[in-house]
């Protein structure tokens, strides 16, 4: 009978759903638990020498700070030669297509490159600079891809008001487009940020160790990382420092799910109020 | 002076050049990646032989054997593992989003499939790790529990997003006309999803397909933690509850312990290599199919 | 409103339908009779497609739409739960004012509704799509291009292929809405020809807003005004001796 058969479809589509639903369940309570239960005050302060996680934390703020302040500029710049200057035609596929293929280059590649290119071929060493610039290589495509998204969302109707007025077209872009745009290119780089904060395989050789004497105090310093000292701490010592395991992805997979949901909001938000 | 410039570099003005000389650097960095792996990586070539590399069948490296057949194998037979699970999830829930889901529970799913998409390899890998091996172990009564099997697990975890958002966006945008059609011939709702929303859909949900086997064969941590780093091929070939290496992991395992220069170093961007090569190739096809999706996809 | 000496296929009992807080069809009564065609004409947004939807339930597909009120079919009502509405949707065809056909193959899109409703015999198959097309006028056209895409047909010969889509599973009632708005005038009467064939086996309800269409090809026209009906009756007498006012002066171009 044809209703039996729609139902068990769509118990089976439900059901589906329903095990996505769980897997993030699990993941997200099974590293919480034990994770909230691991973590205070007092770890997240205290040097790592002494059981902390102090400079790892403060080594991933770096990182992330140094790559979003280049790759940020850079990726904008791209979105906006993309959208606003050469929004069809030969160069602009190819640049597309580019960026394309590096969103799909494996994050180990960038690890290689980043050595082979970053670290040896520029003398950079193995330093908190070469993990910008790899890190940089890697989030371009995300961040270009969001930024021009936005871009796109800007009504013609406010540009064409604008350039009627006579303004040139960069002040358009910088007083009218940008502003406009400015939820939809947060988001893109809270994308970006997110990206690399979890980053492990593109800067296992490029600028992560596991124990320096200090913070760095220049960009060619190596850097601990959380995502690089819960690597370490699982392949070469299972067993020992659990607490600090757990206490690391409990950091890590909060701020993912942080930074995430904030994109989530800020999209939502707009599209609602912007209903053009 | 006017100078006599090709059409597509004429700019209008210097913000136009300066976001120009910016946006080409992309081209720039693709470039140099193909340069530089492939410059590191055919020394490995050249001084074992194509296809000695490529088809060896033992990995040792501290005793110099670099046969990266074991490897290869091992890479691809996780990712048809992962691909066996997450595929048929990733479609079902695909077209229950797209289809049957009602408001409120898209709403939940939604996030939720973003958030699994954006949650780090490490933490997947520490999931695996930590939980899923040991009960693997347990309730399949193997002696250890990083396998081919949870390596398949978690990739599927990891790449189920990419089917799940594609795939749906694809399904959703089938014109409203067709299915009105369909309907007032009397088809039930499953029949015409069956039979015309999803062969009017296929081109996009392969694409999917595509993308994700690209981006579960070139996951490097999740799957180091999981699948027990053995360089072997399973006996028999399809025993997923046997250890095995694969590409990625062998590259992230020994890049930190090689001289520069050396020919292991040269080995590991041999891999690299053949790495960059298969996921170019799955994702100039999956471009191929997602141009052929009906209206226009994002990825 | 009588319709006299004609069975009558479907009966229309108070129907009332809301999309959310808008009423839209407000207590409808009528007699849809049997093998004769029917117009439904009156000015744009008066409810005219709604209530073509309600008579196949398409009208459930209509986020937030609300009926009350009986439609009976061979004297049973639709709306009654039991009913399967893949059977009814199978009894009352319908045609959609801008031609859609399914993005397959000719032959497929007019072995589509066949095989949904089981009939998996290739030779009954290319029996019934060559019927359907003939009954068209399309089958010397498209005979030896059968499995071209559905697509490569002019507008024309897309509406007439969604009508032997229709036709080729057996319904009893065709409803059509406004068939021929997106075709040129001479599809539209070589359309409006087949409408003619088509009343000997089929009972049909054509909604137009071109009343010199109507009068050309019903038996029977019913006005609606704002979601009411106005005046029904054979189309004879609404065109020439309208007993109400308003159909009067909508007859006469004064509004719509």
């Amino acid at each position: 009978m044809k209703t039996v058969k729609e139902k068990t479809v769509l118990f089976l589509l439900a059901f589906s759903a329903a095990i996505l639903l769980l897997a993030f369940v699990a993941i997200t309570l099974f590293i919480g638990v034990r994770g909230l239960s691991a973590i205070n005050f007092r770890m997240i302060t205290t040097s790592i020498r002494k059981g902390g996680i102090f400079e790892p934390i403060i080594g991933t703020l770096y990182l992330l700070a140094g790559t979003i302040a280049i790759a940020t500029p850079l990726g904008l710049a791209t979105a906006i030669y993309l959208a606003e200057y050469a929004p069809k035609g030969k160069i602009n596929r190819i640049i597309v297509q580019a960026l394309n293929n590096l969103a799909g280059v494996p994050s180990i590649i960038f690890g290689l490159f980043g050595y082979a290119f970053f670290c040896r071929f520029l003398g950079l060493g193995i330093s908190l600079l070469s993990g910008w610039l790899t890190l940089t290589c890697m989030t371009l495509p995300i961040i270009v891809r969001g930024s021009q998204e936005a871009l796109k969302m800007v009504p013609k109707d406010f540009r064409v008001a604008a350039e009627a007025l006579g303004t040139p077209k960069w002040k358009t872009i910088k007083d009218i487009v940008l502003p406009t745009a400015t939820p939809g290119l947060a988001t893109s780089i809270i994308l970006g940020i997110s990206r690399v904060a979890g980053e492990t395989a593109a800067i296992l050789f490029t600028c992560s160790v596991f124990l320096t004497k200090s913070l760095p105090t220049s960009p060619l310093h190596p850097v601990m990382v959380l995502t690089y000292h819960l690597y370490t701490l699982l392949v070469a010592s299972p067993g020992t420092s659990m607490d600090r395991a757990f206490a690391i992805a409990l950091i890590l997979l909060g701020l993912v799910i942080l930074l995430n949901l904030l994109a989530y909001l800020i999209r939502m938000r707009y599209r609602r109020r912007w209903k053009w | 002076m006017r100078l006599k410039c090709p059409k597509f570099l004429c700019f209008k003005d210097k913000a136009e050049s300066f976001s120009f000389i910016l946006a080409s650097i992309s081209i720039i960095i693709l470039f140099l990646i193909i340069v530089f792996v492939l410059n590191e990586g055919i020394p490995a070539f050249i001084e074992l032989g194509f296809s000695n590399f490529l088809f060896g069948h033992r990995w040792s490296p501290y005793y110099g054997d670099f046969g990266a057949f074991p490897l290869l194998y091992g890479s691809i037979l996780i990712v048809l593992g992962s691909l066996a699970i997450s595929v048929p999830l990733g479609v079902f829930t695909a077209i229950f989003l797209a289809e049957y889901s009602p408001r409120w529970l898209s709403n939940i799913l939604k996030p939720v499939i973003e958030l699994l998409a954006a949650v780090p390899s490490i933490i997947y890998g520490f999931f695996g790790f930590m939980f899923l091996a040991p009960k693997i172990m347990e309730f399949l009564d193997v002696s250890m529990g990083k396998v081919a099997l949870t390596a398949s697990i978690i990739l599927s975890m990891m790449t189920v997003p990419t089917i799940v958002s594609i795939s749906s966006e694809v399904i959703a945008s089938v014109p409203k006309e067709y299915r009105k059609a369909s309907l007032a011939l009397g088809a039930t709702k499953w029949q015409t999803i069956k039979s015309m929303v999803l062969p009017a859909a296929k081109p996009g949900v392969i694409a999917s397909l595509l993308l994700a086997f690209g981006r579960a064969i070139g996951e490097t941590v999740a799957v180091l933690m999981v699948c027990g780093c053995v360089p072997q091929i399973p006996s028999p070939p399809w025993n997923y509850l046997e250890p095995v290496h694969t590409l990625t992991a062998a590259i992230a395992l020994d890049m930190g312990e090689v001289s520069w220069g050396s020919l292991h170093y040269h080995v590991l961007f041999g891999l690299g290599a053949i790495l960059l090569v298969i996921t170019f190739i799955v994702n100039m096809i999956a471009d191929f199919f997602i141009k052929k999706a009906p209206r226009g996809v994002q990825i | 409103m009588e319709v006299v000496g004609v069975k009558p296929k479907m009966e229309v009992k108070n129907l009332n339908v809301w999309y959310g807080a808008n009423h839209v069809l407000k207590d409808i009564s009528m007699k849809i009779p049997e093998k004769r065609v029917t117009a439904i004409i009156g000015p744009s947004g008066c409810g005219k497609s709604t209530f073509l939807m309600t008579l196949n339930r398409l009208i459930d597909l209509v986020n937030g739409a609300r009926v009350k009120g009986k439609i009976l079919l061979d004297g049973k009502n639709i709306f009654n739960p039991g009913i399967d509405l893949t059977k009814l949707r199978k009894k009352v065809g319908m045609v959609f004012q801008k031609p859609n056909p399914l993005p397959k193959s000719i032959y497929e899109n007019i072995a589509y509704g066949p095989k949904v409703h089981g009939v998996k015999d290739r030779k009954t198959l290319d029996s019934i799509v060559e019927k359907c097309l003939r009954v068209v006028g399309l089958w010397d056209d498209v005979k030896d291009r059968l499995q071209d895409s559905a697509f490569e047909l002019s507008v024309g010969q897309q509406q007439r292929l969604c009508i032997a889509r229709t036709l080729a599973v057996k319904p009893e009632v065709l409803l059509m809405d406004e068939p021929c708005s997106a075709l040129d005038p001479t599809t539209t009467r070589k359309i409006e020809e087949l409408i003619q064939t088509l009343k000997n086996n089929y009972t049909v309800v054509v909604v137009t807003h071109n009343m010199q269409q109507a009068n050309r090809i019903s038996n029977y026209t019913a006005f609606l005004y704002l979601g009411r009906l106005i005046e029904y009756g054979p189309t004879q007498e609404i065109f020439t001796k309208p007993k109400n006012k308003l159909t009067k002066d909508y007859i006469n171009g004064k509004f719509g």
